[in-house]
């Protein structure tokens, strides 16, 4: 299954270029933006010009390479009836989509590594202020992302349209994951709101602790391992309940 | 002039169709408008946001910019509801369908046209006239008839410049060549650099943006008009611009319409 989800994001290579030119796009628009709002003042929100550019950067790669894929193909399969050949596969379902995610955004890493060092010079980089943090509390982060991807998906076992809610999802997960703007620009209640969602750590929180916004990585990644055991518990209730649901269309 | 009145008689049938298809779908529909409206609605979160802390942008305040990014919405929109099927040209060529539209009797890229309706970009629309209706009112601007008058040519010729580069590009697909990615690529330039003040670009890419690939003049340019920062004499013709960049493209759609050459089924 890995493998098959890293072929497919060699196969579609097309798609994914176009996406790296319209990251590098992203991101030169945030830079200029920034800098123009910031203008002469040296540090807002307790985060100066340099840092704040360095975030944006790194935020916009990862939510670039943490995006999933998964949803769209379970989707596509619920709606074909093909969802069969997965369930008569003698591995845990979950699991085969989950291997499937993994090996696609492997693919869509290798894909995007020649254009890692465009992105940083459109953007901007400082060194890491907490590497081993970084790399722990944006692993975690990941699984969360799968975690939600696969919970949404099997929405699609009850709804069997769900391309409305696929697209909804993904918008608000990425403003609340903070990759325009961190989440320690938004305002009171839409603060609050960003705190509450699980959606930071895979934009914000690892980014913020690269750049030494967050010095304490003990906080999120403690709160990570309890979200991700919470959905864990929570995808395997929703799929005892749903495999008991399945609508084979056609067949 | 009779030929160009039956033309539209034609289209406004076509369309009819084509809506009352998209209407059997009709909470698909329904979710396709507000998942356009939601879809821009995220992206102007954004400027909220920024500008909830920082109170200007190049001089810019709030009501100023949200003025700017509804004018280019809107015009966006303009363009995009009639041409939205033009994007599948290249299937339509590659399938063979097209030798059909050449053999009845009214002009292809009418048909084209009405072959089915952008239903997400209604969405866009609706965004785009409540940003231009809420931020008219708060911007510091006399509006008087003129004015108006100045928005609404603002707002079409803004149409008409996004839609000269889309049908130009499209008019490419019917010699084969496979513009897909690269009418992505400048849909993507104009939604994502066109709704902001050149002036935060500075230098090349301000320059590239308004003289290469007219980005400026969607909405910058008139929207500086209407609020009062851009005093040069020929800001005001800028409505013009689309008109003949429009004439331009329908130029290389007939041209590259007459070297046409069916796949052959």
């Amino acid at each position: 299954m890995t493998r098959i989800g890293f072929r497919l994001a060699l196969a579609y290579r097309g798609d994914i270029i176009m996406t790296c030119v319209s990251l590098v796009a992203q991101v030169f628009l945030l830079r200029m933006i920034w800098t123009s709002v910031y203008g002469s003042r040296p540090a807002a929100a307790g985060l100066t010009l340099d840092a704040l550019l360095a975030y944006l950067t790194l935020a916009n790669l990862q939510s670039f390479a943490t995006q999933t894929l998964v949803s769209r193909t379970i989707h596509h399969r619920i709606r074909t009836g093909t969802v069969f050949f997965d369930l008569a596969r003698p591995v845990g379902y979950l699991r085969q989509m989950a291997a499937f995610q993994v090996g696609n955004t492997l693919g869509g890493l290798l894909l995007l590594a020649p254009v890692v060092p465009v992105v940083l010079l459109v953007g901007s980089i400082t060194v890491p202020v907490n590497g081993p943090g970084y790399v722990i509390t944006l692993v975690l982060g990941y699984v969360i992302a799968v975690q939600l991807a696969l919970l949404i998906s099997l929405i699609g076992f009850w709804l069997m349209e769900t391309g409305a809610i696929h697209l909804l999802y993904r918008l608000v997960s990425q403003f609340f994951a903070g990759t325009m703007v961190p989440l320690a620009f938004f305002p009171g209640f839409l603060g609050a709101l960003a705190e509450i969602l699980p959606f930071q750590y895979t934009g914000y929180v690892p980014a913020a602790v690269y750049v030494g916004h967050i010095s304490d990585v003990s906080g999120p990644v403690t709160v990570e391992l309890a979200w991700i055991a919470g959905l864990w518990c929570l995808l395997a209730l929703t799929w005892s309940r749903a495999c008991r649901r399945v609508v084979i269309q056609g067949g | 002039m009779a030929e160009i009145l039956r033309s539209l008689r034609l289209y406004f049938l076509l369309q009819r169709a084509s809506a009352r298809g998209a209407m059997q779908y009709r909470l698909n529909t329904v979710i396709g408008v507000i998942s356009g409206a939601i879809w821009q609605g995220t992206g102007f979160a954004f400027v909220w946001v920024v500008m909830h802390t920082f109170p200007s942008l190049a001089g810019w305040g709030l009501a100023e910019i949200a003025f700017l990014y509804g004018l280019r919405l809107t015009a966006h929109a303009l363009a995009m509801i009639p041409l939205m099927s033009v994007n599948d040209v290249q299937w339509i060529v590659r399938n063979g369908e097209f030798d059909r539209f050449l053999l009845r009797p009214l002009n292809p890229l009418v048909q084209l046209m009405g072959n089915r309706m952008g239903i997400a970009q209604f969405g866009d629309l609706l965004a785009g006239v409540a940003l231009l209706a809420v931020a008219g009112r708060n911007a510091q601007v006399q509006w008087d008839v003129w004015l108006v008058a100045f928005c609404a040519a603002a707002i079409v010729g803004g149409a008409l410049i996004e839609a000269a580069f889309f049908l130009a590009l499209c008019s490419l697909s019917l010699r084969m060549v496979d513009t897909f990615a690269l009418r992505v690529f400048i849909d993507d330039v104009f939604s994502k650099f066109g709704s902001y003040p050149m002036k935060i670009f500075g230098g090349t890419v301000e320059w590239l943006l308004t003289f290469v690939l007219p980005v400026a003049f969607v909405a910058y340019v008139p929207s500086s008009v209407v609020l009062g920062k851009l005093d040069s004499p020929w800001a005001p013709a800028a409505p013009l611009l689309g008109v003949a960049l429009i004439s331009l493209a329908y130029l290389v759609w007939r041209r590259q319409l007459a070297h046409y050459q069916s796949v052959g089924h």
